[in-house]
């Protein structure tokens, strides 16, 4: 999933300083999964703010609403008349979401509630961890589904570097040391040998390295054909 | 308002199977309490959010009272 985090409410109240009329948009995916911009935090985000904008002397009106999934135009239709209404769309979605509406609605001025932060899962209650670099050239079949590029911290194809103390990186003892886990998961599968073959370097350009990535499928493409 | 007269208003969020049934036992019992105390019924506190809460004190209440 898409993990993000809550912007302090001070933050926010600088984001929708000035509007008379603010709407919350909650998203029901990620967000809601981890806590950050469900239903429930949307209407807390509201109420908190109508009361933090009261105290200052400055009430602002905060409604909010939920979608079921900021990052497809489709699902916003249901929220046009709200926005046409707002001064301030202040999204509870991912950075995804918060696009989402602003081009979905051109007019509206749309403002981030959340800092997304990664994607990956929750490990523990209340704990999530990074777990996909959204790379675009999955190694997992080579590290025994354990993926360097997002878990160690230096991205390292071929590793454990010499910072790999005790099975913890070097960086921080909390973070485990991602070349540990795949070696000892390849020799509890017996497979250790497959890391004796060389990694050579990745191609980046399907990352973030080769700019703003599109994926462009014909067979589901909705076009129009001349004769 | 000087402080001796200040009476805060209070919502009590009360569990039904144990803080309810005693609130209304005062009330057979003929004890009484301030009338600025406001009993609501929960099926249980594991029912009670943050949102109920944010919602007693923006609309007026100065304080809440979680009993169960």
């Amino acid at each position: 999933m898409i993990v993000a985090e809550q912007k302090p409410l001070a933050e926010m109240k600088t984001l929708i300083n000035g509007a008379e009329n603010v709407l919350v948009v909650g998203c029901g995916t990620c967000v809601t999964v981890c806590f950050a911009g469900g239903t429930r935090e949307a209407d807390i985000v509201s109420t908190s703010l109508r009361m933090a904008t009261k105290l200052d002397g400055s009430p602002q009106q905060v409604t909010h609403s939920t979608v079921q999934r900021q990052c497809e135009w489709e699902y916003l239709d249901i929220i046009e008349e709200q926005v046409k209404a707002a001064d301030i769309v202040l999204s509870l979605g991912c950075g995804i979401g918060v696009q989402a509406i602003a081009e979905h609605f051109p007019d509206a001025w749309v403002v981030p509630g959340l800092n997304t932060s990664f994607l990956g899962l929750p490990t523990e209650h209340g704990v999530w961890e990074e777990r996909c670099a959204a790379c675009g050239e999955c190694l997992l079949a080579v590290t025994g589904g354990i993926c360097p590029v997002a878990r160690c911290s230096k991205s390292l194809l071929n590793g454990p570097c010499g910072g790999s103390e005790n099975g913890h990186c070097e960086i921080d003892p909390d973070v485990a040391c991602a070349w540990q886990l795949i070696v000892d998961r390849m020799s509890s599968k017996g497979k250790l040998d497959a890391l004796l073959e060389i990694q050579p370097p990745k191609n980046w350009q399907n990352s973030r390295d080769g700019g703003p990535r599109k994926i462009v499928r014909q067979d589901l493409r909705l076009v129009e054909f001349e004769d | 308002m000087s402080d001796d007269t200040f009476e805060p208003e209070i919502l009590a969020f009360c569990c039904h199977y144990c803080a309810y049934a005693a609130a209304d036992l005062a009330g057979s019992m003929r004890l009484d309490y301030p009338s600025s105390i406001k009993v609501v019924e929960l099926p249980c506190t594991g029912k009670l959010d943050a949102r109920y809460a944010l919602r007693a004190f923006e609309d007026g209440a100065d304080g809440i009272m979680v009993a169960g």
